[in-house]
């Protein structure tokens, strides 16, 4: 069979023209069912020898319609959908979900609330980048890591669990604010593992930042150039990582982080590797600026923590039980929460880039569109351009280090 | 806005042999830690009233009278669609929250309520939508059975009484106390 080969890029894996069996392309499947998928990705390689000729990812296996589930289910209904989405950080995905709501009935939201919903941003993009440093370490061969940082964020879950009653899936943030106040206790606990936390990333860095095999297969791997990744619309720590310093949280500033102090981490060369070191770092930064909530917490005490309006937002509990009206707009709520009329796109910088819901509202119960922008989507999409003309043990780094979860991805 | 660094092996590291005894100090070292994990079955995780477990439906010490009166409110605010209603009428006294019998009027209650279990996502929405406080999440959180079938509980397998949800309603209403600057619009 006679293929036409690429032009292969300086430094990238060749192939052998005087090899037999050169020219025999063998089809690899990557898939659905591997570990270093991270999910049911589908990857269809050509192979020349160990060189990928062609990588086409395969995706749609995770497909469950949230988009359309929405149009049918409604706006509140939605909420528990989008924790499902990028599944290791739902309550970004709920802020992100809510903030779109919000701008399309224009609330405003309480300061508290605000402070609160930073708080669990950062806490929850800090278990998403473990997770990301952990399973991209155990594809490469790094099993030690891989229990360390499960372990850390086990700590994670288990302040989420003391919030929210629940490890993962935690809709706890509702239109108008969040569910319920981050009391003493789990204050405590925050603190606490923020304290330790810091110390923690250094001994991960300890263990993978100077390690040879590490090293050895990151470096120079999967180079992503600014162009190319503003092209293909990457965003978040895949972005960073080449050297383009865009981040929403300074660029674009939602729920207050223009007055956070914290610096964002951008990489020079955009391999494997400065996608990693960003996001270590985005961990430390992550940790600033939840002491920083933390500390801000502590001057609004007693405050609301869901904005009073009444369209929106269930009445207290104790009043539905003596008054008509609140009882009322019970009823109304539950049954029949409708937005204005109107199209609204609100996006946060969750754990893997911009995320985005985008809702139109014709001024009824449930929405005519909503459209999610995940980021996962655009890390896959860049599986092609790094991995062909690599050896095919490359797809492995080159997969781990752009941190997509296919939840988000097929939605 | 910082620059990560890009880090050249020493040459220790590059050697890999030095590196190798390193990480299995490091391993000799955990021997002696506590150990993170949890003997699961025997060692059931802590629960309090935060825990969102299994919805469960509340009756009255007094009598065992169940407090739905199947309004359908949290069938409406069921995301998975796991709450089938189908209500009733009583003679039964109605009983206010704060537990006087008042006087006499029809007071309606659920002939079946089920919950299917395997739909139901522990959101919470049932509890956070029902205006008569009888559906609460208990601590319960294992749920396993043989048949799909017996995973749709009735309300033979839903009521508790109230007094073993306590804990939990008592945070339900200390979470929902909002708005306490503003004036009532009673
Ligand atoms: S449990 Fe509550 S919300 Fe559900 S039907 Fe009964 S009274 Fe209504
Ligand atoms: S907890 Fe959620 S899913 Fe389960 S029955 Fe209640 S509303 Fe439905």
């Amino acid at each position: 069979m006679a293929t036409k080969y690429m032009d292969y890029r300086p430094g990238f894996a060749q192939v052998d023209p005087d090899d037999p069996i050169h020219g025999e392309l063998m089809e690899v499947n990557i898939g659905p069912q591997h570990p270093a998928t991270h999910g049911v990705l589908r990857l269809a390689v050509d192979l020349d020898g160990e060189t990928m000729v062609k990588v086409v990812p395969d995706l749609g296996f995770l497909h469950r319609g949230k988009e359309k589930a929405c149009e049918g289910l409604g706006w509140a209904k939605f909420f528990p959908h989008t924790d499902r989405l990028d599944y290791v950080q739902p309550l970004i995905n709920n802020v992100a979900y809510a903030m779109s709501l919000e701008k399309l009935a224009d609330m405003e939201i309480p300061q508290r609330a605000q402070e609160i919903r930073v708080l669990l941003m950062e806490i929850s993009r800090i278990a998403a980048h473990l997770i990301y440093l952990g399973t991209s370490s155990i594809d490469l061969g790094a099993i030690t890591m891989f229990f360390n940082t499960f372990k850390e964020r086990e700590n994670i879950y288990s302040i989420l669990d003391a919030y929210t009653g629940h490890r993962m899936n935690n809709t706890y943030v509702r239109i108008g604010g969040v569910y319920a106040d981050v009391d003493e206790k789990v204050e405590g606990m925050m603190r606490e593992f923020l304290d330790q936390f810091p110390a923690r990333v250094d001994e991960f860095e300890k263990m993978l930042t100077g390690n040879r095999i590490w090293y050895d297969r990151n470096r120079e791997v999967g180079v992503l150039t600014p162009d190319q990744a503003r092209a293909w619309s990457l965003t978040g720590p895949n972005l960073r990582g080449s050297g383009v310093e865009w981040d929403l949280r300074k660029n674009e500033p939602y729920c207050g982080y223009e007055t956070y102090d914290f610096d964002i981490p951008i990489g020079t060369v955009g391999d494997c590797y400065d996608r990693y070191m960003v996001r270590v770092e985005e961990m430390r930064q992550s940790c600033r600026i939840a002491r920083q909530a933390l500390d801000r917490l502590a001057h609004t005490k007693g405050q609301d923590v869901l904005a009073e309006d009444r369209r929106y937002v269930l009445p207290p509990r104790g009043k539905v039980m003596e008054s008509m009206e609140e009882l009322i707009h019970q009823f109304k709520i539950v049954t029949d929460l409708r937005l204005p009329k109107g199209e609204a796109y609100a996006c946060v910088e969750a754990a893997k880039g911009e995320l985005g819901f985008f809702a139109v509202s014709d001024g009824t119960a449930s929405p005519v569109r909503l459209h999610i922008r995940a980021p996962g989507l655009m890390n896959v999409q860049a599986i092609p351009l790094l991995a062909e003309g690599r050896l095919l043990s490359d797809v492995v780094a080159i997969i781990g280090s752009l941190d997509f979860v296919m939840g988000e991805v097929d939605r | 806005m910082v620059i990560v660094k890009r880090k050249e092996l020493s040459l220790s590291e590059r050697l890999y042999l030095p590196e190798i005894f390193r990480g299995m100090s490091m391993t000799f070292r955990a021997m002696f830690k506590p150990a993170v994990t949890r003997q699961y079955p025997e060692e059931p995780l802590p629960t309090d009233e935060v825990t969102r477990g299994q919805p469960r439906l509340a009756t009255n010490d007094e009598d065992g009278s169940i407090r739905c009166v199947s309004c359908g409110l949290c069938e409406a605010a069921c995301p998975a669609y796991a709450i089938t209603i189908d209500g009733q009428d009583t003679d039964r006294n109605a009983i206010t929250i704060a537990g006087d019998v008042t006087e006499k009027f029809i007071e309606r209650e659920p002939k079946e309520f089920e919950i299917d279990m395997l739909r139901c996502i522990l959101c919470g929405f049932c509890e956070e939508a029902c205006p008569k406080d009888a559906i609460f999440m208990s601590d319960e959180l294992e749920l396993a059975d043989f048949t799909r079938k017996d995973l749709i509980y009735g309300l033979d397998k839903l009521k508790r009484p109230v007094s073993t949800l306590r804990p939990r309603i008592d945070y339900i209403y200390k979470v929902n106390e909002r708005w306490q600057a503003s004036s009532s619009t009673r």
